[in-house]
Protein backbone atom coordinates (compact mmCIF):
# COMPACT_ATOMS: atom_id res chain seq x y z
CA UNK A 1 0.00 0.00 0.00
CA UNK A 2 2.98 2.29 0.81
CA UNK A 3 4.41 1.58 -2.28
CA UNK A 4 1.18 2.81 -4.17
CA UNK A 5 1.47 6.05 -2.86
CA UNK A 6 4.85 6.51 -3.25
CA UNK A 7 4.42 5.48 -6.76
CA UNK A 8 0.85 7.83 -7.70
CA UNK A 9 3.13 9.83 -9.80
CA UNK A 10 4.20 6.69 -11.96
CA UNK A 11 0.67 5.48 -12.00
CA UNK A 12 -0.76 8.63 -13.03
CA UNK A 13 2.00 8.66 -16.17
CA UNK A 14 1.24 5.13 -17.03
CA UNK A 15 -2.29 5.43 -17.26
CA UNK A 16 -1.96 8.19 -19.70
CA UNK A 17 0.38 6.23 -21.67
CA UNK A 18 -2.05 3.32 -21.72
CA UNK A 19 -4.90 6.23 -22.44
CA UNK A 20 -2.43 7.90 -25.10
CA UNK A 21 -2.22 3.91 -27.13
CA UNK A 22 -5.80 3.99 -27.74
CA UNK A 23 -6.51 7.21 -27.65
CA UNK A 24 -9.61 7.09 -30.24
CA UNK A 25 -11.06 4.28 -28.71
CA UNK A 26 -10.91 6.28 -25.03
CA UNK A 27 -12.36 9.11 -25.88
CA UNK A 28 -15.08 6.93 -27.39
CA UNK A 29 -15.85 5.02 -24.19
CA UNK A 30 -15.38 8.64 -22.40
CA UNK A 31 -18.26 9.75 -24.33
CA UNK A 32 -20.39 6.71 -24.79
CA UNK A 33 -20.33 6.44 -20.39
CA UNK A 34 -21.10 10.01 -20.42
CA UNK A 35 -23.72 9.74 -23.27
CA UNK A 36 -25.31 6.77 -21.15
CA UNK A 37 -24.97 8.53 -17.86
CA UNK A 38 -27.09 11.25 -19.29
CA UNK A 39 -29.33 9.18 -19.90
CA UNK A 40 -29.51 8.03 -16.44
CA UNK A 41 -29.83 11.39 -14.95
CA UNK A 42 -33.01 12.54 -17.20
CA UNK A 43 -35.12 9.34 -16.00
CA UNK A 44 -33.53 9.68 -12.62
CA UNK A 45 -34.90 13.51 -12.37
CA UNK A 46 -38.48 12.87 -14.07
CA UNK A 47 -38.56 9.73 -11.16
CA UNK A 48 -37.53 12.38 -8.79
CA UNK A 49 -39.57 15.44 -10.36
CA UNK A 50 -42.93 12.77 -10.24
CA UNK A 51 -42.34 11.19 -6.63
CA UNK A 52 -41.99 14.83 -5.56
CA UNK A 53 -45.18 16.48 -7.29
CA UNK A 54 -47.45 13.54 -6.29
CA UNK A 55 -46.27 14.05 -3.18
CA UNK A 56 -46.78 17.23 -2.91
CA UNK A 57 -50.38 16.87 -4.97
CA UNK A 58 -51.33 14.06 -2.31
CA UNK A 59 -50.93 16.78 0.41
CA UNK A 60 -53.54 18.39 -1.99
CA UNK A 61 -56.27 16.39 -1.83
CA UNK A 62 -59.37 18.00 -2.07
CA UNK A 63 -62.67 18.01 -2.89
CA UNK A 64 -65.01 20.72 -4.62
CA UNK A 65 -68.98 20.48 -3.56
CA UNK A 66 -70.85 22.70 -5.75
CA UNK A 67 -74.35 23.36 -4.21
CA UNK A 68 -77.73 24.86 -5.58
CA UNK A 69 -77.11 27.97 -7.34
CA UNK A 70 -80.50 29.46 -5.58
CA UNK A 71 -79.62 28.68 -1.81
CA UNK A 72 -78.92 31.47 0.38
CA UNK A 73 -75.73 32.89 2.33
CA UNK A 74 -76.66 31.65 5.90
CA UNK A 75 -77.32 27.91 4.45
CA UNK A 76 -74.10 27.72 3.00
CA UNK A 77 -72.72 28.75 6.04
CA UNK A 78 -74.33 25.75 7.84
CA UNK A 79 -73.15 23.81 4.91
CA UNK A 80 -69.67 24.37 5.74
CA UNK A 81 -70.01 23.39 9.49
CA UNK A 82 -71.65 20.36 8.64
CA UNK A 83 -69.06 19.26 6.10
CA UNK A 84 -66.48 20.02 9.00
CA UNK A 85 -67.76 17.22 11.14
CA UNK A 86 -66.77 14.84 8.55
CA UNK A 87 -63.92 12.68 9.87
CA UNK A 88 -60.84 13.10 7.52
CA UNK A 89 -62.20 16.67 6.78
CA UNK A 90 -58.79 19.53 7.30
CA UNK A 91 -59.87 22.86 6.14
CA UNK A 92 -63.13 24.08 4.80
CA UNK A 93 -63.19 27.41 2.84
CA UNK A 94 -65.59 28.74 0.62
CA UNK A 95 -64.03 30.20 -2.75
CA UNK A 96 -66.67 33.10 -4.58
CA UNK A 97 -67.08 33.90 -8.10
CA UNK A 98 -64.86 35.76 -7.96
CA UNK A 99 -61.81 34.01 -6.62
CA UNK A 100 -62.51 31.09 -9.06
CA UNK A 101 -62.22 33.62 -11.99
CA UNK A 102 -58.74 34.89 -10.54
CA UNK A 103 -57.76 30.89 -10.35
CA UNK A 104 -58.47 30.16 -13.85
CA UNK A 105 -56.98 33.02 -15.14
CA UNK A 106 -53.52 31.89 -13.23
CA UNK A 107 -54.22 28.26 -14.77
CA UNK A 108 -54.51 29.76 -18.68
CA UNK A 109 -51.64 32.38 -17.53
CA UNK A 110 -51.33 34.07 -21.09
CA UNK A 111 -54.29 32.04 -22.71
CA UNK A 112 -56.74 33.90 -19.62
CA UNK A 113 -57.92 36.47 -22.64
CA UNK A 114 -60.31 34.09 -23.88
CA UNK A 115 -62.02 34.49 -20.85
CA UNK A 116 -62.24 38.12 -21.34
CA UNK A 117 -64.36 37.33 -24.49
CA UNK A 118 -67.10 36.01 -21.85
CA UNK A 119 -69.65 38.65 -20.83
CA UNK A 120 -70.68 36.85 -17.51
CA UNK A 121 -68.64 35.32 -15.28
CA UNK A 122 -68.99 31.91 -16.17
CA UNK A 123 -67.44 29.54 -13.22
CA UNK A 124 -69.79 29.43 -10.00
CA UNK A 125 -68.95 29.63 -6.43
CA UNK A 126 -67.89 26.64 -4.75
CA UNK A 127 -66.83 24.79 -1.39
CA UNK A 128 -62.99 23.83 -0.82
CA UNK A 129 -62.62 20.87 0.82
CA UNK A 130 -58.65 19.77 1.90
CA UNK A 131 -59.05 16.16 2.79
CA UNK A 132 -56.33 13.36 3.82
CA UNK A 133 -56.27 11.79 0.71
CA UNK A 134 -56.77 8.10 2.52
CA UNK A 135 -60.21 9.52 3.65
CA UNK A 136 -61.11 10.73 0.28
CA UNK A 137 -64.08 7.79 0.04
CA UNK A 138 -65.52 7.68 3.09
CA UNK A 139 -65.52 12.04 2.54
CA UNK A 140 -67.22 11.59 -0.64
CA UNK A 141 -70.02 9.20 0.96
CA UNK A 142 -70.67 11.21 3.73
CA UNK A 143 -71.19 14.49 1.48
CA UNK A 144 -73.46 12.78 -0.57
CA UNK A 145 -75.73 12.89 2.25
CA UNK A 146 -76.01 16.47 3.12
CA UNK A 147 -78.83 17.97 1.50
CA UNK A 148 -78.60 20.92 -0.60
CA UNK A 149 -75.18 19.92 -2.37
CA UNK A 150 -75.70 19.73 -5.87
CA UNK A 151 -72.16 18.35 -7.71
CA UNK A 152 -69.03 16.91 -5.67
CA UNK A 153 -65.98 16.55 -7.79
CA UNK A 154 -62.72 15.51 -6.71
CA UNK A 155 -59.25 15.06 -7.85
CA UNK A 156 -59.06 11.46 -7.06
CA UNK A 157 -58.46 10.00 -10.50
CA UNK A 158 -55.82 13.02 -11.23
CA UNK A 159 -54.14 11.92 -8.83
CA UNK A 160 -54.29 8.20 -8.96
CA UNK A 161 -52.74 8.61 -12.76
CA UNK A 162 -50.23 10.33 -11.83
CA UNK A 163 -49.63 7.80 -9.17
CA UNK A 164 -49.48 5.59 -11.66
CA UNK A 165 -46.70 7.19 -14.19
CA UNK A 166 -44.81 7.64 -11.02
CA UNK A 167 -44.70 3.67 -10.75
CA UNK A 168 -44.15 3.76 -14.23
CA UNK A 169 -41.01 6.13 -14.28
CA UNK A 170 -40.08 4.17 -10.71
CA UNK A 171 -39.59 0.66 -13.23
CA UNK A 172 -37.77 2.52 -16.04
CA UNK A 173 -35.33 3.82 -13.12
CA UNK A 174 -34.66 0.77 -12.34
CA UNK A 175 -34.48 -0.64 -16.06
CA UNK A 176 -32.16 2.27 -17.22
CA UNK A 177 -29.85 1.50 -13.59
CA UNK A 178 -29.31 -1.65 -14.87
CA UNK A 179 -28.77 -0.67 -18.52
CA UNK A 180 -26.26 1.71 -17.28
CA UNK A 181 -24.70 -0.29 -14.82
CA UNK A 182 -23.97 -3.42 -18.00
CA UNK A 183 -22.98 -1.19 -20.61
CA UNK A 184 -20.66 1.07 -18.65
CA UNK A 185 -19.22 -2.18 -17.01
CA UNK A 186 -19.09 -3.60 -20.97
CA UNK A 187 -17.91 -0.54 -22.01
CA UNK A 188 -15.05 -0.16 -19.31
CA UNK A 189 -14.18 -3.67 -18.93
CA UNK A 190 -13.59 -3.89 -22.72
CA UNK A 191 -11.16 -0.76 -23.12
CA UNK A 192 -9.11 -2.32 -20.15
CA UNK A 193 -8.69 -5.67 -21.69
CA UNK A 194 -7.48 -4.12 -24.75
CA UNK A 195 -4.54 -1.49 -23.14
CA UNK A 196 -3.73 -4.87 -20.88
CA UNK A 197 -3.71 -6.65 -24.59
CA UNK A 198 -1.63 -3.52 -26.19
CA UNK A 199 0.86 -3.68 -22.84
CA UNK A 200 0.91 -7.51 -22.31
CA UNK A 201 5.04 -7.90 -23.31
CA UNK A 202 5.45 -5.15 -20.16
CA UNK A 203 2.77 -6.61 -17.64
CA UNK A 204 5.01 -10.05 -18.32
CA UNK A 205 8.15 -8.33 -17.35
CA UNK A 206 6.75 -6.91 -14.40
CA UNK A 207 5.51 -10.17 -13.47
CA UNK A 208 8.70 -11.50 -14.02
CA UNK A 209 10.48 -8.80 -12.15
CA UNK A 210 7.94 -9.47 -8.99
CA UNK A 211 5.68 -6.99 -9.23
CA UNK A 212 2.32 -7.06 -6.90
CA UNK A 213 -0.55 -7.92 -9.22
CA UNK A 214 -1.78 -4.91 -7.46
CA UNK A 215 0.87 -2.46 -9.18
CA UNK A 216 0.54 -3.50 -11.98
CA UNK A 217 -3.16 -3.21 -12.35
CA UNK A 218 -2.93 0.24 -10.93
CA UNK A 219 -2.86 2.09 -13.74
CA UNK A 220 -5.43 0.12 -15.72
CA UNK A 221 -7.99 0.96 -12.30
CA UNK A 222 -7.21 4.63 -12.91
CA UNK A 223 -7.62 4.58 -16.84
CA UNK A 224 -10.77 2.92 -15.68
CA UNK A 225 -11.65 5.83 -13.40
CA UNK A 226 -10.71 8.13 -15.53
CA UNK A 227 -12.92 6.92 -18.54
CA UNK A 228 -16.17 6.58 -16.13
CA UNK A 229 -15.53 10.14 -14.29
CA UNK A 230 -14.91 12.20 -17.24
CA UNK A 231 -18.18 10.49 -18.70
CA UNK A 232 -19.73 11.30 -15.26
CA UNK A 233 -18.68 14.92 -15.78
CA UNK A 234 -19.78 15.19 -19.70
CA UNK A 235 -23.14 14.12 -18.04
CA UNK A 236 -23.99 16.27 -15.12
CA UNK A 237 -22.64 19.17 -17.12
CA UNK A 238 -25.37 17.98 -19.81
CA UNK A 239 -27.99 17.19 -17.59
CA UNK A 240 -27.50 20.79 -15.43
CA UNK A 241 -28.07 22.58 -18.86
CA UNK A 242 -31.14 20.32 -19.39
CA UNK A 243 -32.48 20.38 -16.46
CA UNK A 244 -32.30 24.63 -16.80
CA UNK A 245 -33.92 24.24 -20.07
CA UNK A 246 -36.58 21.79 -18.80
CA UNK A 247 -37.18 24.06 -15.78
CA UNK A 248 -38.02 27.45 -17.79
CA UNK A 249 -39.86 25.47 -20.09
CA UNK A 250 -42.33 24.54 -17.39
CA UNK A 251 -42.41 28.10 -15.73
CA UNK A 252 -44.40 29.71 -18.39
CA UNK A 253 -47.29 27.90 -19.50
CA UNK A 254 -47.42 25.19 -16.18
CA UNK A 255 -46.81 27.25 -12.92
CA UNK A 256 -49.34 25.12 -11.38
CA UNK A 257 -47.09 21.93 -11.07
CA UNK A 258 -44.98 21.92 -8.00
CA UNK A 259 -41.46 21.33 -8.94
CA UNK A 260 -38.21 20.96 -6.60
CA UNK A 261 -35.91 23.42 -6.38
CA UNK A 262 -33.88 23.04 -9.25
CA UNK A 263 -30.48 23.32 -7.76
CA UNK A 264 -31.17 20.81 -5.15
CA UNK A 265 -32.23 18.70 -8.46
CA UNK A 266 -28.98 19.41 -9.88
CA UNK A 267 -26.57 18.59 -6.88
CA UNK A 268 -28.27 15.41 -6.06
CA UNK A 269 -27.98 14.68 -9.77
CA UNK A 270 -24.24 15.28 -10.04
CA UNK A 271 -23.60 13.25 -6.57
CA UNK A 272 -25.29 10.50 -7.75
CA UNK A 273 -23.84 10.52 -11.01
CA UNK A 274 -20.02 11.24 -9.89
CA UNK A 275 -20.35 8.49 -7.23
CA UNK A 276 -21.71 5.41 -9.84
CA UNK A 277 -19.06 6.63 -12.36
CA UNK A 278 -16.45 6.13 -9.50
CA UNK A 279 -18.30 2.82 -8.70
CA UNK A 280 -18.30 1.95 -12.05
CA UNK A 281 -15.08 3.21 -13.19
CA UNK A 282 -13.89 0.50 -10.48
CA UNK A 283 -15.93 -2.44 -11.10
CA UNK A 284 -15.32 -2.41 -14.96
CA UNK A 285 -12.03 -2.26 -14.82
CA UNK A 286 -11.68 -5.21 -11.77
CA UNK A 287 -13.79 -7.30 -14.35
CA UNK A 288 -11.40 -6.00 -17.56
CA UNK A 289 -8.48 -6.98 -15.37
CA UNK A 290 -10.03 -10.10 -13.82
CA UNK A 291 -11.16 -11.52 -17.27
CA UNK A 292 -7.62 -10.48 -18.76
CA UNK A 293 -6.08 -12.25 -16.33
CA UNK A 294 -7.61 -15.67 -17.60
CA UNK A 295 -6.19 -15.39 -20.86
CA UNK B 1 20.05 -20.72 -2.46
CA UNK B 2 19.50 -22.92 -4.70
CA UNK B 3 18.76 -26.53 -4.01
CA UNK B 4 17.74 -29.05 -7.12
CA UNK B 5 17.05 -32.47 -6.38
CA UNK B 6 15.96 -34.91 -9.43
CA UNK B 7 14.51 -32.02 -11.01
CA UNK B 8 13.31 -32.85 -14.19
CA UNK B 9 11.22 -30.12 -16.99
CA UNK B 10 8.74 -31.64 -19.61
CA UNK B 11 7.31 -29.00 -21.63
CA UNK B 12 3.19 -29.41 -22.34
CA UNK B 13 4.17 -30.09 -26.25
CA UNK B 14 6.70 -33.31 -24.53
CA UNK B 15 9.68 -31.45 -25.17
CA UNK B 16 11.99 -32.77 -22.15
CA UNK B 17 14.23 -30.08 -21.46
CA UNK B 18 15.86 -30.91 -18.72
CA UNK B 19 16.85 -34.52 -16.60
CA UNK B 20 17.44 -35.60 -13.45
CA UNK B 21 19.15 -32.01 -12.87
CA UNK B 22 20.84 -32.19 -8.96
CA UNK B 23 22.12 -28.80 -7.68
CA UNK B 24 23.49 -26.48 -4.97
CA UNK B 25 24.20 -23.01 -5.02
CA UNK B 26 25.32 -21.25 -1.93
CA UNK B 27 25.66 -17.39 -0.97
CA UNK B 28 28.54 -16.20 -2.71
CA UNK B 29 29.09 -18.69 -5.48
CA UNK B 30 29.71 -17.81 -8.98
CA UNK B 31 28.12 -20.16 -11.38
CA UNK B 32 28.41 -20.66 -15.25
CA UNK B 33 26.36 -22.44 -17.47
CA UNK B 34 27.08 -23.40 -20.94
CA UNK B 35 25.52 -26.08 -23.28
CA UNK B 36 25.23 -25.75 -26.98
CA UNK B 37 21.86 -24.20 -28.53
CA UNK B 38 19.14 -26.13 -26.83
CA UNK B 39 20.93 -27.90 -24.79
CA UNK B 40 18.07 -26.11 -21.53
CA UNK B 41 19.89 -23.39 -20.39
CA UNK B 42 17.25 -20.90 -20.26
CA UNK B 43 15.03 -23.51 -19.06
CA UNK B 44 17.06 -24.09 -16.22
CA UNK B 45 17.20 -20.30 -15.20
CA UNK B 46 13.09 -20.33 -16.11
CA UNK B 47 13.03 -22.69 -13.38
CA UNK B 48 14.83 -20.71 -10.92
CA UNK B 49 12.42 -17.75 -11.52
CA UNK B 50 9.47 -19.80 -10.80
CA UNK B 51 8.16 -19.66 -14.53
CA UNK B 52 8.58 -23.13 -15.15
CA UNK B 53 7.80 -25.64 -12.00
CA UNK B 54 9.77 -28.78 -12.05
CA UNK B 55 7.67 -31.97 -13.54
CA UNK B 56 9.02 -34.01 -11.41
CA UNK B 57 11.61 -33.74 -8.57
CA UNK B 58 12.11 -31.28 -6.01
CA UNK B 59 13.48 -27.42 -5.95
CA UNK B 60 14.09 -24.55 -4.01
CA UNK B 61 15.42 -21.20 -4.21
CA UNK B 62 16.18 -18.74 -1.33
CA UNK B 63 13.97 -21.12 0.54
CA UNK B 64 10.65 -21.17 -1.55
CA UNK B 65 9.60 -24.05 -3.06
CA UNK B 66 9.07 -23.63 -6.76
CA UNK B 67 5.49 -25.75 -7.36
CA UNK B 68 2.28 -25.26 -8.25
CA UNK B 69 0.16 -23.30 -5.57
CA UNK B 70 2.50 -20.98 -4.47
CA UNK B 71 2.51 -18.40 -7.13
CA UNK B 72 2.23 -15.27 -4.71
CA UNK B 73 5.30 -16.98 -2.79
CA UNK B 74 7.03 -17.30 -6.48
CA UNK B 75 5.99 -13.36 -6.96
CA UNK B 76 7.52 -12.62 -3.78
CA UNK B 77 10.79 -14.54 -4.34
CA UNK B 78 11.47 -13.00 -7.64
CA UNK B 79 11.44 -9.59 -6.19
CA UNK B 80 14.95 -11.11 -4.34
CA UNK B 81 16.15 -11.78 -7.85
CA UNK B 82 17.89 -9.79 -10.46
CA UNK B 83 17.23 -11.55 -13.59
CA UNK B 84 18.86 -10.55 -17.21
CA UNK B 85 16.62 -12.00 -19.81
CA UNK B 86 18.24 -13.36 -22.83
CA UNK B 87 15.91 -11.01 -24.76
CA UNK B 88 16.67 -8.40 -22.35
CA UNK B 89 12.74 -7.54 -22.01
CA UNK B 90 13.05 -3.96 -21.47
CA UNK B 91 10.01 -1.62 -21.65
CA UNK B 92 9.85 0.25 -24.67
CA UNK B 93 9.00 4.15 -24.61
CA UNK B 94 10.87 4.72 -21.86
CA UNK B 95 14.28 5.63 -21.24
CA UNK B 96 17.10 4.07 -19.88
CA UNK B 97 16.39 4.86 -16.34
CA UNK B 98 12.93 5.01 -16.04
CA UNK B 99 13.21 0.89 -16.82
CA UNK B 100 15.82 0.49 -13.90
CA UNK B 101 13.73 2.57 -11.70
CA UNK B 102 10.65 0.43 -12.59
CA UNK B 103 12.55 -2.76 -11.54
CA UNK B 104 12.92 -0.92 -8.45
CA UNK B 105 9.32 0.97 -7.72
CA UNK B 106 7.93 -2.06 -6.07
CA UNK B 107 10.45 -3.01 -3.90
CA UNK B 108 11.84 -2.28 -0.16
CA UNK B 109 13.70 0.56 -1.76
CA UNK B 110 13.03 4.16 0.07
CA UNK B 111 11.84 6.26 -2.89
CA UNK B 112 14.21 8.89 -2.97
CA UNK B 113 16.99 6.33 -3.56
CA UNK B 114 15.08 5.28 -6.54
CA UNK B 115 16.49 7.81 -9.00
CA UNK B 116 20.24 8.08 -7.70
CA UNK B 117 20.33 3.62 -6.82
CA UNK B 118 19.51 3.27 -10.69
CA UNK B 119 21.61 6.46 -11.76
CA UNK B 120 24.79 4.74 -10.11
CA UNK B 121 24.04 1.44 -11.53
CA UNK B 122 23.59 2.67 -14.99
CA UNK B 123 26.62 4.77 -14.51
CA UNK B 124 28.75 1.31 -13.39
CA UNK B 125 27.86 -0.49 -16.84
CA UNK B 126 29.24 2.60 -18.46
CA UNK B 127 25.96 4.15 -19.44
CA UNK B 128 26.39 7.54 -18.09
CA UNK B 129 26.02 9.07 -21.81
CA UNK B 130 22.61 7.45 -22.22
CA UNK B 131 21.19 7.40 -19.16
CA UNK B 132 17.88 9.58 -20.79
CA UNK B 133 17.89 7.70 -24.20
CA UNK B 134 14.50 5.81 -24.96
CA UNK B 135 16.21 1.77 -25.02
CA UNK B 136 14.70 1.45 -28.32
CA UNK B 137 17.40 3.73 -29.70
CA UNK B 138 19.81 1.75 -27.86
CA UNK B 139 22.46 -0.35 -29.39
CA UNK B 140 22.27 -4.03 -28.94
CA UNK B 141 25.10 -3.79 -26.57
CA UNK B 142 23.57 -1.15 -24.54
CA UNK B 143 20.07 -2.46 -24.46
CA UNK B 144 21.92 -5.11 -22.73
CA UNK B 145 24.02 -3.07 -19.80
CA UNK B 146 20.86 -1.62 -19.38
CA UNK B 147 19.30 -4.85 -18.99
CA UNK B 148 22.48 -5.72 -16.12
CA UNK B 149 21.72 -2.37 -14.44
CA UNK B 150 18.28 -2.76 -14.39
CA UNK B 151 18.97 -6.41 -12.71
CA UNK B 152 21.54 -5.29 -9.96
CA UNK B 153 19.81 -2.11 -9.17
CA UNK B 154 17.51 -4.26 -7.28
CA UNK B 155 20.15 -5.31 -4.85
CA UNK B 156 19.27 -9.24 -5.53
CA UNK B 157 20.35 -11.80 -3.14
CA UNK B 158 20.55 -14.11 -6.79
CA UNK B 159 21.62 -12.63 -10.37
CA UNK B 160 20.24 -14.67 -13.01
CA UNK B 161 21.95 -13.63 -16.38
CA UNK B 162 20.43 -15.66 -19.30
CA UNK B 163 23.44 -14.90 -22.37
CA UNK B 164 25.00 -11.90 -21.24
CA UNK B 165 27.54 -11.76 -23.28
CA UNK B 166 25.96 -13.28 -26.65
CA UNK B 167 26.48 -10.92 -29.83
CA UNK B 168 29.53 -9.14 -27.88
CA UNK B 169 32.70 -9.32 -29.34
CA UNK B 170 35.46 -11.11 -27.02
CA UNK B 171 36.54 -7.74 -25.09
CA UNK B 172 33.31 -6.54 -23.97
CA UNK B 173 32.11 -10.14 -23.15
CA UNK B 174 34.25 -10.51 -21.02
CA UNK B 175 34.15 -6.99 -19.40
CA UNK B 176 30.39 -7.83 -18.83
CA UNK B 177 31.58 -11.15 -16.94
CA UNK B 178 33.74 -8.91 -14.97
CA UNK B 179 31.08 -6.50 -14.55
CA UNK B 180 28.25 -9.51 -13.42
CA UNK B 181 30.79 -10.88 -11.14
CA UNK B 182 31.50 -7.74 -9.16
CA UNK B 183 28.15 -7.53 -7.82
CA UNK B 184 29.03 -10.68 -6.38
CA UNK B 185 29.58 -10.66 -2.42
CA UNK B 186 29.12 -12.62 0.29
CA UNK B 187 25.63 -12.81 0.75
CA UNK B 188 24.59 -13.06 -3.05
CA UNK B 189 25.14 -15.60 -5.78
CA UNK B 190 25.72 -15.05 -9.77
CA UNK B 191 24.45 -17.52 -11.89
CA UNK B 192 25.56 -16.99 -15.72
CA UNK B 193 24.68 -18.59 -18.80
CA UNK B 194 26.76 -18.87 -21.92
CA UNK B 195 27.47 -21.03 -24.77
CA UNK B 196 30.49 -19.41 -25.43
CA UNK B 197 33.25 -21.65 -23.70
CA UNK B 198 36.42 -19.87 -24.81
CA UNK B 199 35.06 -16.79 -22.82
CA UNK B 200 35.63 -18.68 -19.75
CA UNK B 201 39.51 -19.81 -20.01
CA UNK B 202 40.85 -17.24 -18.32
CA UNK B 203 38.39 -17.38 -15.31
CA UNK B 204 40.09 -18.84 -11.95
CA UNK B 205 36.96 -18.65 -9.97
CA UNK B 206 33.43 -20.27 -9.84
CA UNK B 207 31.95 -23.38 -10.71
CA UNK B 208 31.17 -24.41 -14.10
CA UNK B 209 28.20 -26.33 -15.04
CA UNK B 210 27.79 -27.89 -18.33
CA UNK B 211 24.31 -28.68 -20.10
CA UNK B 212 23.92 -31.44 -22.78
CA UNK B 213 20.29 -32.25 -23.72
CA UNK B 214 19.08 -31.30 -20.69
CA UNK B 215 21.51 -33.34 -18.35
CA UNK B 216 24.31 -31.02 -16.28
CA UNK B 217 27.95 -31.84 -15.24
CA UNK B 218 29.68 -29.94 -13.15
CA UNK B 219 33.54 -29.01 -12.72
CA UNK B 220 35.10 -26.04 -10.79
CA UNK B 221 37.40 -23.68 -12.41
CA UNK B 222 40.55 -22.38 -12.25
N1 LIG C 1 7.99 -23.09 -23.83
C1 LIG C 1 8.54 -24.14 -24.44
N2 LIG C 1 7.74 -25.11 -24.91
C2 LIG C 1 8.29 -26.19 -25.54
N3 LIG C 1 9.58 -26.38 -25.69
C3 LIG C 1 10.42 -25.44 -25.22
C4 LIG C 1 9.94 -24.28 -24.58
N4 LIG C 1 10.99 -23.52 -24.23
C5 LIG C 1 12.09 -24.19 -24.63
N5 LIG C 1 11.74 -25.35 -25.23
C6 LIG C 1 12.65 -26.36 -25.75
O1 LIG C 1 13.44 -26.81 -24.66
C7 LIG C 1 14.77 -27.04 -25.08
C8 LIG C 1 15.74 -26.21 -24.23
O2 LIG C 1 15.49 -24.84 -24.51
P1 LIG C 1 16.27 -23.68 -23.80
O3 LIG C 1 15.64 -22.41 -24.19
O4 LIG C 1 16.39 -23.98 -22.38
O5 LIG C 1 17.70 -23.82 -24.52
P2 LIG C 1 19.00 -22.93 -24.30
O6 LIG C 1 20.04 -23.84 -23.79
O7 LIG C 1 18.68 -21.73 -23.51
O8 LIG C 1 19.33 -22.55 -25.80
P3 LIG C 1 20.00 -21.19 -26.34
O9 LIG C 1 21.46 -21.32 -26.10
O10 LIG C 1 19.71 -21.24 -27.81
O11 LIG C 1 19.39 -20.05 -25.65
C9 LIG C 1 14.82 -26.69 -26.55
O12 LIG C 1 14.69 -27.88 -27.28
C10 LIG C 1 13.62 -25.82 -26.75
O13 LIG C 1 13.13 -25.96 -28.06
MG1 LIG D 1 18.64 -19.72 -23.85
Amino acid sequence: MRNILYNTGYFLKEAKAIIKLNLLSNIFSLLSTGLIFFILTMVSSGWWISSQVVETIQGEAEVSVYFKEDIKNNDVMKLIEDIKTIAGVREVRLVDEDEAYSRMVEILGNEAKVLSYLDDNPFNPFIEVKIHLENMESVVKNLSHIKGIEQIRDNREALERLHSIAEVLKILGYLVVAAVAISTLVIISHIIRMGIYDNRDQINTLRLLGAPEMFIAFPFLLEGLMLTIGGGLLAATLSAFSLKYFYAQMAGPLPFIPLPPREALVGRLITLVILLSAIMGVTGSLFGLSSAKND
Amino acid sequence: MIEAKSVCLKYSDGTIALRNVDLQVEPGDMVYITGPSGSGKTSLLKLFMGVEYPTSGSLEVLGQPIAKGQASEIRQLRRSIGPVFQEFKLIKGRTALENVMLGMRFLDIPQRRLREDATTALVKVGLEHKILSLVENLSWGEGQRVAIARAVARQPLLILADEPTGNLDKDNALNILELLTSFKNRNTAVIITTHATHLLEGIKEGRLIHVDNGSIHQERLG
